[in-house]
């Protein structure tokens, strides 16, 4: 169970990196925040998102359109 | 995470591009990468204080799809990466001379200055240049 969960279903890119970032930001260091989309973009953007900000993502799943991703909160 | 810095010199006044430039402008500066923007020529007239979207963008195909999808407004994509990163935008002072505008004449709390080409080049040494 993540500490925050941002729903950006229907947001196509840039938004759901832009909401995520704003919503890490207010987060606390160690913090865990869920990310609900429906662009399929999303999967590569969190992945590189992730690894350019130094931020874990601890899971990326897809399941009938709907892409959930876990970050946690570390830089 | 610090990255090689990303340098937009945005010249066009077409919908599209300004789009692409504060996607890829916001986009970088939330991924932690530095970022500037020169904005010159046509583009400058697009970041008029108080114009409304129709005067603001103009376009060809894509723009009326923009439009109709209601895709996020360039100039609050600009304003959070700004809010959310390392974010600098400078207004070309030759196109403000040209246009016989001051700064005060651009949207408000989006540009750090006026620059010259000859100083923003020479900045952009240190990274990756694109210009829309």
């Amino acid at each position: 169970m993540a500490d925050q969960l941002l729903d950006v279903k229907g947001l196509n890119c840039p938004l759901p990196i832009l909401k995520a970032k704003k919503a890490l930001k207010e987060m606390p260091m160690g913090a865990t925040l869920q990310v609900v989309a429906t662009d399929p973009g999303a999967v590569k953007d969190f992945e590189a998102f992730c690894r350019t900000t130094g931020n874990e993502l601890v899971e990326s799943k897809a399941e009938d359109k709907l892409f959930t991703f876990v970050i946690k909160h570390t830089a | 995470m610090a990255s090689n810095p990303l340098y937009i010199v945005l010249c066009s006044g077409e919908h599209e591009k300004i789009q692409m430039a504060a996607m890829m402008a916001s986009v970088g500066a939330v991924s932690e990468r530095p970022v500037e923007v020169f904005v010159s020529m046509n583009a400058v007239l697009a970041f008029a204080k108080g114009s409304t979207p129709e005067e603001r963008y103009r376009g060809g195909t894509f723009s009326d799809l923009l439009k109709a999808k209601h895709a996020p407004d360039a100039i609050t994509l600009f304003q959070q990466g700004k809010e959310l990163g390392d974010l600098k935008m400078w207004a070309c002072s030759m196109a403000l001379d040209v246009q016989g505008w001051e700064l005060d004449r651009l949207e408000d709390d989006l540009f750090d200055g006026a620059l010259g080409l000859t100083r923003f080049l020479s900045d952009a040494e240190n990274g990756q240049l694109v210009t829309l």
